[in-house]
């Protein structure tokens, strides 16, 4: 008896204690979810919701009185001209510049890691400056570079005979500068986090690898990279999601032109904000997070797949 | 990598969607008549919002409205313009709205639509006081909402030195003689371009329009959009001839307009009243003429610039429009001129003898009567994005002129007016 009894308050007493816990716990986590709820995911819930109203910029003050039209924006899409344009120029910036910032980024942090070490502070500022320099600043400096008659570029171009485009006024030139523009920008961040990973790796491998009389092509290939893998992942997955959002580039450097040649589909959310068509710019939001979702899916299939198997 | 404020101002304004409960009701439309502001000075506090410069420096002149009104207190907000239409709309959602704002002309179709802005009050403010132009981007659906503050408008600015050589001497009158003007300016006056016309991007079509408006067509009459009549084709057509024959550059590099025109390499291009100032820090002032508009049936300019409006929530409505109305005296926009240098929209403001005396402004005061501004329709930004849009494919690729009046027109039909 006295031991169901005592063990029936053990049960209560521990059940109080837990009830205790759980209310301290929300108590401390209460503040952030509050915030979270009203301004997270309460806007985000609404956005959602707006997508699928012809809410306009009109309709501010009485933003109930809205029609709702179902999956009209999603499918308006497909006929918006500049929509499919703006899609295809930021499939090419992703799937040119992701691998092209990598390549570059893996390039210099392996030769900072081996070679270089008289400098290697001063390069790993170099290359990491981009990163922490202002778009606004770069923008100017790279448009002086890429001035057609002036610009340090085309005059480089000009002493080997090479006349030069206009970079940014030619509708075959202003992406591809874009995209270079955008893996100069990004490879510093990328390098850090490529040399940390490269610091990981066991010396012992290579010795191992050396041993049996691997090249250094080979130690990159069979040691280094699959060692990698984990590090390629975040950073292919943190250069996608940033690259599909590819927005400021063209904003400071060419304002979407020349003919719409560098127009990205966050440019023209960002358009289509500021034209005041809220419910068509949610959708379109929505289609490009969901991308942004899908892209990320792909990148853990691509790069997971070894140790799945 | 961000979308940046206008997502955001999206997000904010979602959340108060949260609850969808939908149907339009008719739309805002004409709000009926305004009430009369009380006599008597302005009382109580007077909240203003104004951009750029005006931001900066308006309260110059609230200091003297406080002199002559001492029981009113003008607080001045400086608003960059930047963020400045994205902080209108979410201040007119969440009424949460200043007594008074500085706004664009072109948004004034898109605000009143909100029904955010209140009705302008024909006892204290008169239509005639200002150039109709301006005065016509207040006007949204028949009603006034606000009050032209300063103007601006488009004349040519023609290198002298290279018009002297071309033997150019006086203004041409119709388009063939502003042709053969170009024409002499590269040939004879040894300019590289003739002239500088927009190959479209942002804001084009305040260049395009005119030549539009000078043959008779127009953006749209009776609630259509007619950007392909005959006679629109026909002004696109003639715009498009400069980039076909050589005589406008199609891919001039930002900031490259200026010292080639002080240089000579480029004959005359088209702008507005900054320039005078542009110019003149590029070393360029006393080396050019301004020249009118070139007249086909008529020789309309653009006009743009700054309307003053006060909010339907608005604390304190009668010290608002007060406050407007003083803002529009001729006096004091003599004042604002010399404090900023923004050209009065009131007429009498130009009486003025450091406005009437200066023979450069002057000629912009002349083309103010003589000035359009595009119809105030809430999608205005979005049409104008699209011939912006058209007008580029036009200059750069050969579309010929009646195919990009067909995808202006269908494009814009497709937009609507926002009603």
């Amino acid at each position: 008896m006295t031991a169901v009894a005592s063990d029936a308050s053990n049960r209560r007493g521990r059940s109080g204690l837990r009830l205790r816990r759980a209310a301290v716990g929300w108590g401390f986590a209460l503040p952030f979810t509050v915030l979270f709820v009203v301004f997270m995911a309460g806007p985000v819930l609404a956005s959602l919701l707006m997508s699928f109203t012809d809410i306009r910029s009109a309709d501010l003050r009485n933003p109930l009185g809205v029609n709702v039209v179902g999956m009209h924006n999603y499918s308006r899409l497909l006929h918006d001209e500049l929509f499919v344009k703006a899609a295809v120029n930021t499939a090419i910036f992703v799937f040119a510049g992701v691998p092209l910032t990598m390549v570059a980024g893996l390039a210099a942090a392996l030769g900072l890691n081996s070679g270089l070490t008289r400098f290697r502070s001063l390069f790993r500022v170099g290359y990491y400056l981009p990163v922490v320099t202002s778009i606004v600043a770069i923008s100017v400096v790279w448009r002086f570079l890429l001035q057609p008659d002036s610009g340090l570029l085309n005059s480089l171009l000009g002493l080997v005979g090479v006349d030069g485009p206009n970079w940014l006024f030619d509708t075959r030139f202003a992406l591809p500068s874009l995209i270079v523009m955008a893996a100069w920008r990004n490879l510093g961040y990328q390098m850090v986090i490529f040399l940390a990973g490269l610091q990981a790796i066991p010396q012992e491998l290579y010795e191992a690898a050396r041993i049996d009389g691997a090249t250094t092509w080979q130690q990159l290939r069979y040691v280094t990279l699959p060692a990698l893998r984990p590090t390629l992942l975040f950073v292919g997955v943190i250069a996608t999601i940033g690259y599909l959002q590819f927005f400021e580039e063209p904003l400071v450097m060419t304002q979407g032109g020349p003919l719409n040649s560098t127009l990205s589909v966050s440019y023209h959310i960002y358009n289509q904000f500021g034209f005041g068509n809220y419910g068509y710019a949610a959708a379109m939001s929505y289609v490009l997070f969901l991308v942004i979702v899908l892209m990320s899916i792909l990148w853990f299939r691509l790069l997971r797949s070894e140790e799945g198997r | 990598m961000r979308t940046g404020t206008r997502r955001g101002v999206a997000v904010a304004l979602a959340a108060v969607l949260a609850l969808s409960g939908c149907g339009r009701d008719g739309g805002g439309g004409n709000q009926g008549a305004a009430k009369p502001v009380g006599e008597g000075k302005a009382k109580g506090d007077i909240t203003v919002w104004a951009m750029g410069t005006e931001g900066e420096k308006l309260s110059v002149i609230a200091d003297d409205f406080m002199k002559e009104n001492p029981d009113a207190k003008v607080t001045v907000t400086a608003v960059p313009w930047d963020g400045a239409h994205d902080k209108l709309a979410t201040a007119i959602a969440g009424k949460q709205t200043p007594d008074v704002s500085l706004i664009g002309t072109t948004w004034m179709g898109e605000f009143a639509k909100t029904g955010g802005l209140d009705v302008t009050p024909s006892d204290l403010i008169k239509k005639d006081d200002f150039y109709e132009g301006a005065w016509n981007t207040t006007v949204v659906d028949g009603t006034s909402y606000g009050v032209p503050w300063y103007v601006e408008t488009r004349l040519l600015y023609v290198n002298k030195a290279v018009a002297t050589k071309a033997g150019v001497t006086t203004p041409p009158k119709d388009w063939d003689e502003f042709k053969s003007a170009i024409k002499a300016l590269k040939d004879k006056g040894g300019a590289k371009w003739g002239v500088n016309l927009q190959p479209g991007q942002t804001g084009s079509w305040q260049t395009v329009m005119p030549f539009v408006w000078q043959n008779g067509g127009d953006v749209a009459k009776d609630g259509k959009f007619t950007l392909d009549s005959p006679e629109a084709v026909e002004a696109f057509a003639f715009y498009k001839s400069f980039f076909d024959e050589g005589l406008a550059p199609k891919d001039l590099p930002q900031g490259a307009l200026e010292p080639a025109f002080v240089k000579g390499q480029i004959g005359a291009f088209v702008s507005g009243p900054w320039h005078i100032g542009v110019l003149k820090d590029q070393g360029g002032a006393g080396k050019y003429d301004l020249w009118p508009m070139p007249t086909k049936q008529s020789g309309t300019s653009f006009v743009g610039g700054g309307d003053l409006a006060v909010f339907k929530d608005a604390k304190n409505r009668d010290g608002g429009w007060k406050f407007v109305s003083y803002l529009s005296r001729p006096e004091v926009q003599a004042k604002w001129y010399k404090t900023v240098n923004d050209l009065p929209a009131a007429k009498k403001g130009w009486d003025d003898p450091a406005l009437s005396g200066d023979p450069q402004l002057s000629a912009f005061g002349k083309q103010l009567e003589d000035a359009k501004s595009p119809p105030t329709i809430a999608t205005w930004e979005q049409v104008a994005a699209a011939i912006d849009g058209e007008v580029e494919k036009m200059c750069k690729t050969g579309l010929k002129a009646e195919d990009a009046a067909k995808a202006m027109q269908q494009q814009a039909t497709s937009i609507g007016t926002g009603t």
